[in-house]
Formats: C-alpha cells, sequence, structure tokens
C-alpha cells in the first residue's frame, strides 16, 4: 500500500529524515513509535507532500507520489490527522465538515458524506451549527478525525490523536480506527501513548534519527525489551512480560 | 435635532466610505499579513483611471467607472501582489510594510507628475438634490454612497459566509495550516482578496471622489483613517473595521460641528489613542483573533 525507500528530506537544509524506509500493507494500523526528534511527525509531512524532499521515493500503490501537492494526495484517497488542533475556528462544525471535502468535485456527495460522519459521531449533530472554537478540545479533535474520513480515504496519517484527549475519548478514537481498518483502510499513526496505541495496532516501527530502526508485528515489539526500554519510560520489566 | 440627523446620515455615508477602505485593509491583514500603508492611495488611485479613461480617452462615464474597477483589480490587486507582495513578503512583516510605504509615495508622486497636482472635478453617479425629511436636509449622494458602500460590504459578507470559496478563503485566513492539508487552494485564496481589496478601494474612490474633487494627495487622509477604522473596530474583523469605519465618519462630523473644526484632524487619533489604551484588540476584536 505505502512503502518509503531510501528517503531523505527535511526543513530547508537541515536534513530530518536519513534514509527512511518502511513498507506497510493495506486495511492494517501501523504505529510509528520513537523518542522526540526521531522524524516520526516529519515522515507524515513528507508523505503528505509538505516536506522537501531531497532523494528517495515514496510509492503510494506502487506510483512515485513524491512532488504531488496535498489536494493531489488527498484525490488519491491520502488524508492528514496533524497534531495539536487544527479546525477552522470561526467556522461552524457543518462548514469545517465541508472542507474536508473541499477538493471533490461531486459537492452533493460530501454533503451525503456529511450527514453520514454526523451519524458516525452524534455530537457533531448536535453541534453542527457551533463554531469550532467554541467545542472542547476532545471535541475538536473528533470533528477532525470525521472532516478526515470525509472523503472516504484510503491511508490515513494520524499524528498524537491522544494528546488532551480523556481516557474515554483515546479508546473511541481508537475504536473508529480500528472500524476502519477492517472497512480496508490502512492507518499510519505516530502516538506518544506508545503502549496503548501498539496494543491496538497491527504493526509497530521504531525510527530513529530518521531511520527505521525496527519493524514488525505491534505484539512482538510490545513484547521487546529494547523497545520497552527506549521508548516506553523503561517499564517493560514491571509492566509487560518480556 | 434635525441638525444632529443631518450630521449623523453624513456622517454614516462618508463613514461607511472610510469603511470598504477599512475592511480591504482588515482583509488584506487575515489572509497574508500584509500592512498596506498604501491603502489610502489605492483608493485614490481609481478616480485618476476613470479620469484618464474618459477624459483623456473619451470613454462615456458610464463605460470608465466600471473599467476603472476592473483595473483596479488587475493593478492595485493582481500586480500589487505578484510584484512587492509576494517577493518581500518572505522578508518579513516590517520590509513588506516599508515597501508598502515606498509604493503609496510613488502612486502619489507619479499621478502629481504625470497626471496633474491640481485637484480635478469628479462626475458624480447622483444628482446632488437635497430633500428635507422633519426639517433635517439629506443629500441624495449622501443616501445614495451609504447605500452602494453598505451593500458592498454585506455582499461581501455573504460572500464570506454563505459561498464554498468564501469559507475557504476563511479557513485560509483563519488557520493556513489547516487549509493546505485540506486541499484549499492557498495561494488562490490569497489572491482573491488582493483582487477583492482593489474592487472595494475602486468603489471607495468612485463615491469619495466627488466630494473631494480627485487629486493626488486624496490618500494621504483616506490611507490613515481606513488605517485607524481598523484598529479601533478591532484588526482582525471584518465587522470591526465596519463599525470603526462608521465611527470615525461620524466623529468626524459631529467634531467638526460641535466641537472644533481646527482639532477636526486630531479627533481620530485621540480615539485611536483611546482605544488603544483601553481596549487594544479594538472594539469587536480578539485579542488572538488569528490562529497560527
Amino acid at each position: 500500500m505505502l512503502e518509503l525507500k531510501n528517503l531523505f528530506g527535511g526543513y530547508g537544509k537541515i536534513t530530518i529524515l536519513n534514509g527512511t524506509t518502511f513498507k506497510i500493507p493495506e486495511a492494517s494500523i501501523t504505529t510509528v513509535i520513537g523518542p522526540n526528534g526521531a522524524g516520526k511527525s516529519t515522515v507524515f509531512k513528507a508523505i503528505f507532500g509538505l516536506l522537501n524532499i531531497h532523494s528517495g521515493e515514496i510509492l503510494l500503490n506502487g506510483e512515485n507520489v513524491v512532488g504531488l501537492t496535498p489536494k493531489q494526495l488527498i484525490n488519491k484517497g491520502v488524508t492528514y490527522v496533524p497534531q495539536g488542533r487544527n479546525v477552522v475556528p470561526q467556522l461552524s462544525v457543518y462548514h469545517n465538515l465541508e472542507l474536508g471535502g473541499i477538493t471533490a468535485d461531486d459537492q452533493s456527495r460530501v454533503k451525503a458524506r456529511i450527514e453520514q460522519v454526523m451519524d458516525q459521531f452524534p455530537m457533531l449533530r448536535k453541534f453542527r451549527d457551533r463554531k469550532a472554537i467554541e467545542l472542547s478540545g476532545g471535541q475538536q479533535k473528533q470533528l477532525e478525525v470525521a472532516r478526515a474520513l470525509l472523503l472516504d480515504p484510503k491511508l490515513i496519517l494520524i499524528d498524537e490523536p491522544s494528546i488532551g484527549l480523556s481516557p474515554n475519548l483515546v479508546a473511541e478514537v481508537f475504536r473508529t480506527l480500528q472500524a476502519l481498518r477492517d472497512q480496508g483502510v490502512t492507518i499510519l499513526m505516530v502516538e506518544q501513548n506508545a503502549k496503548a496505541a501498539l496494543a491496538m495496532s497491527d504493526y509497530g516501527l521504531v525510527l530513529e534519527l530518521g531511520q527505521t530502526r525496527m519493524h514488525d508485528r505491534a505484539d512482538v515489539l510490545l513484547a521487546d525489551p529494547k523497545v520497552g526500554h527506549l521508548f516506553l519510560g523503561g517499564h517493560i520489566e514491571e509492566d509487560a512480560p518480556a | 435635532m434635525s441638525e444632529f440627523i443631518q450630521l449623523l446620515l453624513s456622517g454614516l455615508s462618508s463613514g461607511s466610505i472610510y469603511a470598504l477602505a477599512a475592511v480591504g485593509f482588515t482583509l488584506l491583514w487575515q489572509a497574508s499579513q500584509t500592512i498596506n500603508f498604501a491603502q489610502g492611495e489605492f483608493v485614490m488611485i481609481p478616480a485618476f483611471f476613470v479620469l484618464a479613461l474618459s477624459v483623456k480617452l473619451g470613454f462615456p462615464v458610464w463605460l470608465a467607472m466600471p473599467l476603472a474597477i476592473i483595473l483596479s483589480v488587475l493593478i492595485l490587486g493582481a500586480l500589487f501582489k505578484r510584484l512587492i507582495v509576494e517577493p518581500m513578503h518572505k522578508h518579513g512583516t516590517i520590509p513588506l510594510v516599508i515597501a508598502t510605504i515606498a509604493l503609496g509615495i510613488l502612486l502619489k508622486e507619479m499621478v502629481k507628475e504625470f497626471y496633474s497636482p491640481l485637484g480635478q472635478p469628479f462626475p458624480s453617479l447622483f444628482p446632488q438634490d437635497v430633500f428635507s425629511i422633519g426639517g433635517a436636509a439629506i443629500s441624495i449622494p449622501d443616501i445614495a454612497n451609504f447605500t452602494i458602500a453598505m451593500g458592498t460590504i454585506v455582499a461581501l459578507q455573504l460572500f464570506l459566509s454563505r459561498t464554498r470559496t468564501g469559507r475557504s478563503m476563511q479557513a485560509t485566513a483563519q488557520n493556513p495550516d489547516v487549509a493546505e492539508i485540506l486541499g484549499v487552494d492557498i495561494k488562490r485564496m490569497v489572491m482573491y482578496t488582493f483582487l477583492i481589496n482593489g474592487a472595494l478601494a475602486a468603489i471607495a474612490s468612485i463615491l469619495i471622489t466627488p466630494v473631494y474633487l480627485a487629486k493626488f494627495s486624496n490618500g494621504e487622509v483616506l490611507g490613515l483613517v481606513a488605517f485607524i477604522a481598523a484598529i479601533v473596530g478591532g484588526f482582525n474583523q471584518i465587522r470591526g473595521a465596519l463599525v470603526g469605519g462608521l465611527l470615525l465618519g461620524v466623529v468626524d462630523n459631529f467634531s467638526a460641528a460641535y466641537f472644533s473644526s481646527e482639532y477636526r484632524q486630531a479627533l481620530p487619533m485621540i480615539l485611536l489613542i483611546v482605544i488603544i489604551l483601553v481596549r487594544p484588540q479594538g472594539l469587536l476584536g480578539t485579542s488572538e483573533g488569528r490562529t497560527v
């Protein structure tokens, strides 16, 4: 589905990705973990056309998508939910959702999809005419996730979905992602809460200094003491089977 | 009382024209962090487009005016963005501000040099008739100017809130990073903002110039008034610029009549200082209206 081949890139002249290479299969959830500055978010920006790529390839279903704009990638079924708050503050919930389909030619389909995602997230229907800024942090995150689903993406890049969310909401977001995976959507996620994220993922990928250090089934990584030691705060010995 | 109503109406009339310039000023700031200190000259220039087309080239006035609006959209909108804003923007806000100040001086001097340093009569769209309601003398141009200026601002507001393009422009102004990842063509949206500003300046110019005569120095006061109106109302809101413009027009008129015509020019400044001291975000502004 998605393959990065020896990718080098960064901001201006600063290189963050140093030959990043990995491949993720269709209809799976892969969590990217790694220390701060490992280039996790940068990988997402690279895939989504927001980074200077110096060399290497990003293959989406076998096609090299390096150099495409976000709009072109959206039309190829990729969607990106960055970390932090990403709503348009003064627009209503409904119009924020509508922006999720702004690139579509068929706006009647977008309207129908907005109704569907509002069925999926009833909170959004309740507050459809409220300004996005008036929602709580967790509600804004749900709005972002819902907006990302508007065009039925095939690949979702989601960065730190759990930040600022209550454990209940995190579980709900994770359940949503798993349900999407079961429908055939591929998900690549960065998550600080690595243990919980790996526990709900199919695969895990350890990134360090812009390079893939480990890439395996999520349960294998969870059980690996090296991973625990490096990235889970060293608690793996007590909390998980080594 | 009748004098009060008279002053109020003519104040609202000029205030609504100030508001046109102030709204454009605010839009440019929101969409691209451009503080356009040539905005006054942008309102001065279109009148000369009309004169050049009608007096020099012989177009009828009814045709010269829409042509002047189109020229303004192209030159004060698109060309301004391409030739000045885009190259300067990457150097930061201050170099861009200085560039717009330079542009203002250039436009002013060009008109003085190549057209005329003297005030030129400018055709009014409306009969100069005055009618009386309850003793208050109400001039038709005042009513017409107010109606057109307010109609333009309302139409703009409707465009921004009721159309998908308008909402994409809002998204670009409020959160450009998000707009980009959603696939909004942010460059195009910013360009639209500049085109709209060109049109607003041209409409303001056509409405206000019959009052002042067309003169190269008209932009000095207009630019200042637009700037103050935008700050007073709240720099990050169209509604703020509208209220600021109207307020300034009314204050200006009342101060000249009831206070002192000598201090007329000082009052907008006093208003500005008071607002900055007491309510720096402006009357309707929010202190963090922009999310970056």
